[in-house]
């Protein structure tokens, strides 16, 4: 196999996330295509530990490090999610709008 | 034997008696008050006096007494005692003059419900000042010069509710403070040359031709002008007579006897720097001279019976460094004591005259005060026939040593300036006492108490008597020079001197004695005669309006202005740096709109166009 | 390894266990913070005086030290823990116990949110107290910087009316010199890899490496500047001025009686200590700079309307004499700025003290408005009247004693300049003396008449001050004995 299939999958994975987190008006949605940008980039990490040029085990304990922190970092995301609802009552990404100079 | 522990008990009472004070303010009564106070100065005057006979018996100095108070670079600060006959003279007339007031105090005070307060302070006064006459070195000096200063302000304010007394004081302190000023630069410029406080050490560079006489001269006139501002000479004169808002037995003891005489002291203790130095001492003689006739000319159209004596405390301290600066060292010192002596005494009457005519001070509403209280009149006569030097009384002696010395220095016009100014004050000091004194007025008089009587009885007998120390023998001088300076053997006595003295003293009387004693001239057509003399004497030469408006209000106009430069802009520049940069942040912050997706895609192409351009340099560049 | 060693650490972090207490009281309980505040303030106090008693006056350098390597980058980076006390800090850290102690007995004027106050004050106290003895750099910065903190919150909470804005103000301007400061520690930790004191100092003398003597100028002067805003120096001393109108009484007595010095004690330690020959160098800007502080503060305080406006631009003029005294680089100059530091700080917080206390029962310091209050209130007048004459330099009181010591050392290599900041000495009489006067002296007006005089919490702080000053006054062997041994060594390493 080939690394460039692998960091091709990455950048898909990436680009679809990237389109997600700056289109989508609902910040469901924008936490999810986070998610998403960080896979591609546990795809690239794990792809380059197989066969990079130094392959080396650290990458999927990186990886590995990196899904952990991608669920707490959920987890926070969307409790802070949740009390934006109770305080807004809406969980359009444009109306949170209140950091505005 | 040893007599060190002796300057301690001299010392020590009066501390002792103002920590006392201080501490039981509250539970004290004014008979214990007044006894702690009278005790403790009663202490210090009878170790002085047994130091005074030791002193007088072993015929040179006491040995001194030293303790280290502070390290400086490596140099010992020393705190000591020295006991030259001058210093044990000064010794004995501080604490007697203070024992006298402390006990007239308890009448004149009696009423007021700050008795404990004022006799602290008087307690404080009396340490700081025999402090003062016993210190060995010039550090030591300048710190009870200080704390003189700080009770004679204190005591003038002491009735602090009358806005002249507030005036007076601040004034006091301040005038006097820049005086201090210049022994300031003196003392550290002489510990910056030779590396000591010691008067001995800067005697001995002296002598051993240490200082150039361009050093001498400055450090001389730098120490001359602290005495300036604490003895009243001119320019420095002001304060003394606004002093008189203070208490009767303050005015006798700290601006009569002691402290103004301090300069005076001052400069008879560092005698032999002024000697080295021929302008220093010319300029002492002048200051002097020019003071003593200049306050004597004020003082006749003074009408406040305690600003008279004021003035007539300046013109006698100009007289005494007229004396020093005419290389009169005994003359001088001699003055010194008489003064003390005999101002003591006509403070303390005038206090007993204003109590006796219920707190009135201005002459123009006294007379026929002699018919009522004989006593006091006597008492008062004594005073000012010593003032105006007639014999037998001390002033005559010690006058007649300053004039005789002022002639010999070959200083001829401060010697006629010295006459004019013996007659003007006999002439002033016999106005006043007509004024009180005689006349057909029926006052109603107050009682005087013993306790006020008593101390001026005394005084009395020592204005009368204290002449003869210096004639026909000499002792003073014999006594006062014995720690070595030969150079300061008086002159030998011209007859005519006394004569013409006396009779220009009888003179300034029998016109005295003509306008107001008998009321033969009126004194009201020669004011008239010269109104603007009459104007200028009364307000004293404008001096104190020149300052007011040369120094004060520059110095107001100035603040004000450099209030305006302050506040808008210095702090206009702080406050303008401040807003710029609020500015650009408010510009910078319109551009921030709060979505945060729209940050992400302006970050994501900005990202795209700098990775393409970075792609485009490798490519092309 | 002996237990004094950790004295300096000790001390500095014992205020912390009063924190830990009072976090664990309820938040009502405004009297059990007042007290718990007053105790917590008194183990640094205790230990500062074993200190004192521990302190060995002939030792040269930095004793009871400690160092514990704390961060290392590579080899030859190396920061570490290390806290120790000599001449120069010993007076200080004496000082900031005393007077931390006094503030928090002041503090009872503090009736609101009692337990963030005293939290934030015992904080303050941790980093007063870590800035003196912290033995290098970095850790002097980290407690600068909790101090600048503490400080503004302090004041921006419990200030009074233009709160806000003072404390602004502070947190910028001193912000400002912070960052001056850091630059100069990345660009000296680049240069020497070490922040240490001693070996700064040690590498300045010997200067292994060349340098180019641009980026040592530059480092110096970053320094100057930043404690220039801190003492304050004209012309950045605005900030000042609304700092001690605004803050809460109990702040403005430890603010001027100690954050001030420790701007002082920033020259004398680095300036001095490290760049004593750059301080020679331009030592005729720092005279310059000294008396316009001396007569520029004294003019204006004669001017005044104000009470604390009065004794601001006064601390301005007395930041000068301290100013002259190290810049005359002399050993007496200097022990003359040390006295200096130590009296004012004693002298300003009494001041401060007996203002807040006035201000509490007339509401006004506004000095036409005063007048007479020797009448009705004849303890606090009698204790301001000291205050004052020791302020204007009366001889038995400390200000005497540090003035002329800072003169005197000017006067041994500059004559001519001391006399000139000598006309500061008549002033000072004017503006004290015109302040004081106008509040106790006088004929009282009818609305003072009823008012009371000082309690025993109030004159009781106040006395134990006055004895300070008095006895510092009196017998100044007690603080000169310490700094001694320390000043020599810092004039000999000056050289030409």
């Amino acid at each position: 196999m080939n690394i460039t299939s692998y960091l091709a999958l990455a950048a898909i994975l990436f680009s679809i996330g990237l389109y997600g987190v700056i289109t989508k008006r609902n910040a469901v949605m924008v936490l999810f295509s986070i998610e998403l940008m960080l896979n591609a980039v546990n795809i690239n990490l794990v792809a380059f530990a197989k066969y990079g040029i130094f392959p080396s085990i650290s990458g999927q304990v990186f990886s590995l490090f990196s899904i952990a922190i991608a669920a707490a970092e959920a987890a926070v995301g969307i409790a802070i999610l949740i009390a934006l609802y109770r305080n807004k009552g809406t969980v359009e990404a444009d109306k949170y709008n209140s950091m505005k100079g | 034997m040893n007599k060190d522990w002796f300057v301690l008990l001299v010392l020590l009472p009066p501390l002792l008696a103002f920590l006392l004070m201080v501490a039981g303010r509250r539970i004290l009564s004014k008979r214990m008050t007044s006894l702690f106070g009278v005790l403790s100065t009663g202490i210090s005057l009878v170790f002085s006096l047994v130091l005074l006979v030791s002193s007088l018996r072993s015929g040179v100095s006491l040995p001194d007494w030293e303790f280290t108070w502070l390290t400086l670079d490596k140099k010992p600060i020393q705190f000591g005692v020295t006991l030259q006959p001058l210093n044990v003279l000064m010794l004995v007339i501080v604490s007697l003059v203070s024992f006298l007031v402390h006990i007239y105090s308890s009448g004149y005070m009696k009423d007021d419900e700050r008795f404990t307060v004022f006799y602290s302070y008087l307690a404080l006064f009396t340490f700081s000042m025999l402090g003062l006459v016993i210190s060995p070195n010039l550090l030591q000096i300048y710190i009870f010069w200080e704390l003189v200063g700080v009770c004679s302000f204190l005591l003038v304010g002491f009735w602090y509710f009358k806005p002249e007394a507030k005036r007076a004081a601040q004034k006091a302190f301040i005038v006097t403070r820049i005086g201090d000023i210049g022994l300031f630069i003196a003392i550290a410029m002489i510990f910056a040359k030779i590396g000591s406080f010691e008067l001995h050490d800067l005697k001995g560079a002296i002598e051993a031709g240490k200082l150039s006489s361009g050093m001498i001269t400055l450090f001389a006139i730098l120490i001359f002008i602290g005495a300036v501002g604490k003895s009243g000479q001119f320019p420095l004169h002001t304060w003394l007579p606004d002093a008189m808002e203070g208490p009767t037995p303050v005015s006798a003891l700290i601006h009569a006897a002691t402290m103004v005489a301090a300069g005076v002291y001052l400069v008879a203790n560092t005698f032999w720097l002024f000697q080295a130095s021929s302008v220093a001492m010319d300029v002492i003689a002048y200051v002097g001279g020019f003071t003593a006739i200049f306050a004597a000319t004020i003082g006749i159209a003074q009408t406040d019976i305690k600003r008279i004596l004021a003035y007539s405390t300046v013109s006698q301290l100009g007289y005494m460094m007229l004396a020093l600066g005419s290389v009169g060292y005994v003359a001088g010192v001699f003055h010194l004591m008489t003064h003390a002596f005999f101002k003591a005494l006509l403070f303390l009457a005038a206090g007993a005259v204003i109590v006796s005519l219920h707190h009135e001070q201005d002459i123009r509403k006294m007379g026929g005060l002699w018919k009522k209280n004989k006593g006091l009149g006597w008492l008062f006569l004594i005073g000012c026939l010593s003032i105006a030097g007639i014999p037998p009384f001390s002033g005559f002696f010690s006058k007649d040593e300053i004039l005789l010395s002022v002639y010999a220095n070959g200083r001829y016009g401060l010697f006629i300036v010295g006459v004019i100014a013996a007659f003007l004050t006999a002439f002033y000091m016999f106005r006043l006492f007509f004024k009180v004194f005689a006349g057909s007025h029926e006052p109603k008089t107050a009682r005087v108490p013993w306790s006020m009587t008593g101390p001026m009885i005394v005084l009395a007998i020592l204005s009368a008597v204290a002449g003869f120390i210096q004639f026909p023998t000499h002792f003073l001088e014999t006594w006062l020079i014995t720690g070595g300076m030969k150079s300061l053997h008086g002159p030998e006595s011209i007859a005519w001197i006394p004569v013409l003295a006396v009779i220009v003293s009888l003179l300034g009387i029998s016109l005295a004695y003509l306008m107001y004693g008998v009321n033969k001239w009126d004194s009201r057509r020669v004011a008239q005669a010269v109104p603007w003399l009459h104007q200028c004497l009364v307000r004293k030469y404008y001096v104190d309006e020149m300052y007011h408006s040369l120094i004060v209000l520059p110095l107001k106009g100035f603040g004000w202005l450099l209030q305006v430069w302050d506040r808008y802009v210095i702090d206009g520049l702080v406050q303008l740096c401040g807003w710029i940069s609020m500015r650009v942040g408010k510009i910078g912050s319109t551009l921030q709109n709060g979505q945060a997706q729209t940050y992400a895609l302006i970050s994501v192409v900005s990202f795209v166009i700098l990775i393409v351009s970075l792609l485009a340099g490798r490519l092309f560049g | 390894m002996t237990w004094s060693q950790w004295l300096p650490t000790l001390i500095t972090f014992s205020p912390l266990l009063g924190v830990l207490v009072i976090w664990m009281t309820p938040r009502e309980k405004a009297t059990l913070h007042r007290m718990m505040g007053i105790w917590a303030t008194i183990p640094p106090l205790v230990l500062a005086w074993i200190m004192y008693s521990q302190f060995d006056s002939t030792y040269v350098g930095m004793q009871m030290k400690q160092a514990i390597t704390w961060i290392q980058v590579a080899t030859f980076w190396k920061i570490s823990y290390s806290m120790g006390v000599d001449g120069l800090s010993m007076p200080l850290v004496f000082l900031t116990g005393l007077i931390s102690t006094l503030a928090a007995v002041a503090s009872f004027l503090i009736r609101e949110r009692t337990k963030q106050y005293y939290s934030l004050f015992l904080l303050l106290e941790v980093g007063m107290l870590g800035v003196f003895l912290a033995n290098n750099l970095f850790l002097f910065f980290i407690f600068f910087e909790i101090t600048l903190v503490a400080a503004f919150f302090l004041v921006g909470i419990w200030g009074y009316f233009d709160k806000e804005k003072a404390a602004n103000q502070f947190l910028l301007y001193n912000g400002l010199g912070s960052g001056f400061m850091l630059l100069a520690m990345i660009a000296l930790f680049r240069l020497t890899g070490t922040l240490d004191y001693l070996e700064v100092q040690m590498w300045m003398q010997s200067k292994a490496s060349p340098v180019s003597p641009t980026l040592l100028w530059i480092i110096f002067i970053s320094l100057l500047v930043a404690f220039a805003i801190k003492l304050p120096i004209f012309p950045f001393h605005t900030w000042m001025l609304r700092m001690h109108v605004e803050a809460p009484t109990p702040i403005v007595m430890i603010h001027s009686g100690i954050l001030l010095k420790m701007g002082a004690y920033g020259l004398l330690r680095f300036g001095v200590g490290w760049f004593g020959a750059y301080m020679k160098e331009i030592a005729y800007i720092l005279i310059a700079l000294g008396l316009i502080n001396i007569l520029y503060g004294a003019v204006l305080a004669f001017v005044q309307k104000e009470l604390k406006r009065v004794l601001a631009y006064s601390s301005i003029s007395h930041m000068g004499i301290l100013l002259l005294g190290i810049a005359s680089l002399t050993t007496i100059g200097l022990q003359g700025a040390i006295f200096q530091a130590v009296s004012h700080g004693l002298i300003s917080a009494l001041m401060f003290f007996i203002v807040g206390s006035l201000y509490e029962r007339t509401k006004t310091t506004e000095l036409d408005r005063l007048g007479g209050l020797a009448r009705s209130m004849p303890v606090l007048s009698g204790i301001l009247m000291v205050a004052g004459l020791a302020l204007l330099g009366l001889p038995g009181l400390s200000g005497f004693i540090s003035e002329f010591l800072a003169f005197l050392g000017l006067f041994q290599v500059h004559p001519e300049w001391a006399a000139v900041g000598s006309i500061g000495l008549v002033l000072a009489a004017v503006y004290t003396l015109r302040a004081v006067l106008k509040t106790t002296f006088g004929p009282i007006k009818d609305q003072w008449m009823g008012l009371e005089d000082i309690q025993i919490k109030e004159w009781l702080p106040m006395f134990i001050l006055v004895g300070f000053i008095a006895l510092i006054g009196v017998y100044p062997k007690l603080l000169e004995e310490s700094i001694q041994v320390t000043l020599y060594q810092m004039v000999s390493k000056i050289g030409g």
